[in-house]
């Protein structure tokens, strides 16, 4: 064989076998990035796929008892599938579940969205940078407090024995009012407490917005004699209108779970009680009631489909409608 | 004539706006920090003190029995050695399974980059929710363990973009010639990468810790041993402890004739819960403005 027949040969082999041994050369030289990496993938793979796949027992009848395994091989439900729907559709609880859930998140929509918004331009609008500081600083602190916490707060305040409020109205001559088991408090607390607790941190994301605002087109303006109201409609605004729009929808997509704080379920755990349930249910809080406080599985995990249909479709729809008026979009 | 009035007319819509200001900062100053303060006062007076009512500004008997009570109320003293576990344990090694993942995804030459990255973000969007979670965990023998706390929380999507894009921004001659000098890339990442990114770590360790300290629904969900609770989760039962319950409970610690409230001591516990929060706080304030931006902007 002459030399020039081998060294096409090797050139052959090159485009097959040699490609193959250059690609695990080139993973072995890689070996130690390649090992974290795959542990990483591993890991999601067991602790968030294969859980997703789980989603399947929706339309089975799966028992506890039949393991994690059991997820993938338990019988169909009756109705095609669907019985675990049907029945979420006939349960005496739907409608309060779904009212709640959707009045509470379309409050927490219309106040706790647009209230970071005002503050963060209140806040702009402020001179002393120290106060200002001060301020800021102090109004995101809640943020990094649980709920737990958070509903320790409120009990301080809210409570029949010595709450705060309930101590002075005493001190005043008038009647305790039952705050905390109050049906018809319930909404106020919850959607009060979710301002309380994310408006400052929320702001920081406008406020980053409104820094980045080019100040030539604030100088040109008050030249022209534009008030600071003018300023705020006229210049801050349009600028953050961008902002605005992705944290809108962001906080469509996750309106179930009660908006950017994702505060609903914690709520309606915490705040929730034997007295108040008709208007602290919501959906996070039935799911888990079903599931693991009923073990109701399938039924649970059912719910807890739904409710993510609902969040995509909102996601999407939010998406759709502000690409068309606006031209922002998330994707 | 017509400028000067216009002048004085943006003069008093100035001051105007300037009153506004002024008030809104004030009454969100005072209603975010007059909750932590009636906590804090309440936490050190004497119990039976406070019930008497009108404490609003400042302690009347003052005392600190009420923080040496809160650790002799049963699961309190094991509550906070779990949490303090959790916490330090989770973190550290949640920050570096976390890291060592951006550390390999923010190399281009890394084969099959794409495939993991996307892996990545599909989890941040889509998970299989409750059930499948508990299943799994029961599956895994985890539940009733303390190692539900720790191996569930060891990736987190958001964490790995954000240490991904400060990864991408150092120097590739960094690596590249520490590598010419036959470092592989462990060494790479543990005498190269680790000390120039020491800002970055520390802000995703508070990140973590904050969030390890604060958790309670997995205490809740997977956790039914008493002593295995998390100091958050025992605080649900304590804050939700009535007066006449309190008695009971507290009760038994009555030693030295001071009469122990639910009142005082809910707010001490309460204290006890945010205070290591608040020695964080300046740090975790020094990045997180960046971090928060980087995570709800960039991906």
């Amino acid at each position: 064989m002459s030399r020039l027949s081998m060294l096409s040969t090797g050139i052959k082999e090159n485009t097959k076998l040699g490609r193959t041994r250059r690609a695990l050369r080139r993973f072995y030289a890689q070996r130690y990035l390649q090992l974290f990496a795959i542990l990483g993938f591993v890991y999601m793979v067991i602790f968030s796929y294969l859980p997703m796949f789980g989603i399947q027992i929706a339309f089975k009848s799966f028992k506890p008892a039949m393991g994690f395994f059991g997820m993938f091989t338990a019988p169909l439900a009756p109705e095609n599938g669907f019985y675990h729907f049907n029945t979420f559709f006939r349960d005496p609880n739907f409608s309060t579940v779904m009212r709640n859930t959707l009045l509470l998140s379309l409050l927490k929509l219309t106040l706790s969205f647009p209230v970071p918004i005002l503050f963060a331009l209140v806040i702009n609008e402020m001179r002393g940078s120290f106060c200002k500081r001060i301020v800021q600083t102090v109004s995101y602190l809640p943020h990094f407090i649980s709920w737990v916490i958070v509903y320790g707060l409120i009990f301080n305040f809210f409570n029949t024995s010595n709450g705060v409020i309930n101590s002075l109205l005493q001190m005043a001559g008038m009647e305790k009012i039952e705050f905390l088991t109050g049906r018809e408090y319930y909404y106020t607390l919850a959607v009060v407490s979710d301002i309380w607790k994310e408006m400052g941190w929320w702001s920081i994301i406008f406020l980053a917005a409104i820094s980045g605002i080019d100040q030539t087109q604030y100088e040109s303006a008050r030249v022209d004699g534009a008030s600071r109201m003018r300023c705020i409609r006229s210049i801050t605004l349009p600028n953050i209108s961008g902002t605005i729009i992705i944290v809108l929808i962001l906080s469509i997509g996750s309106l179930m779970a009660g908006g950017m704080g994702g505060s609903n379920f914690d709520q309606s755990y915490l705040m929730g009680n034997t007295v108040n349930y008709t208007r602290s249910v919501t959906l996070p809080y039935y799911i888990y009631e079903m599931g693991l406080t009923k073990f109701r599985f399938s039924y649970a995990t059912a719910i807890g489909l739904f409710q993510s249909l609902i969040s995509l479709f909102l996601v999407f729809t939010s998406n759709f409608v502000s690409q068309k008026l606006t031209g922002h979009s998330f994707f | 004539m017509a400028s000067s009035k216009s002048h004085i007319r943006r003069g008093t819509e100035d001051r105007l706006i300037s009153l506004v200001v002024g008030v809104v900062m004030l009454l969100v100053f005072v209603a975010t920090i007059y909750p932590f303060w009636y906590s804090i006062l309440l936490s050190f007076n004497e119990g039976t003190d406070a019930l008497r009512g009108g404490i609003y500004f400042w302690p009347r008997k003052f005392t600190m029995d009420n923080y040496a009570a809160v650790f002799g109320i049963e699961y309190v003293p094991t509550a906070f050695v779990v949490s303090v576990s959790r916490t330090l344990l989770g973190t550290v090694v949640a920050v570096a399974f976390t890291g060592l993942f951006a550390f390999a995804c923010s190399h281009k030459r890394l084969m099959f980059r794409r495939f993991y990255i996307t892996a990545m973000i599909i989890i941040m969007y889509f998970s299989g929710g409750l059930i499948p979670q508990y299943m799994l965990y029961k599956e895994l023998k985890l539940m009733n363990t303390f190692w539900v706390y720790i191996i569930p929380n060891l990736f987190a999507s958001f964490n790995a973009i954000i240490m991904m894009n400060f990864f991408r921004e150092i120097p590739e001659s960094l690596e590249e010639s520490a590598r010419l000098d036959g470092a592989n890339d462990l060494r790479v990442f543990f005498q190269i990468i680790l000390p120039i990114s020491k800002p970055l770590f520390a802000t995703m360790a508070l990140y973590s810790g904050v969030w390890h300290w604060n958790a309670w629904t997995d205490s809740a969900f997977f956790v039914t041993d008493k002593n295995l609770k998390t100091l958050s989760n025992v605080m649900i039962t304590l804050i939700n402890q009535s007066e006449s319950a309190a008695q009971t409970v507290f009760g038994q610690i009555n030693q030295r004739e001071i009469t122990y409230t639910a009142m005082t001591l809910r707010p001490a516990a309460m204290v006890i819960c945010v205070v290591p929060i608040v020695i964080v706080y300046p740090f975790l304030q020094k990045y997180f403005v960046k971090g928060l931006l980087i995570g709800s902007l960039k991906d």
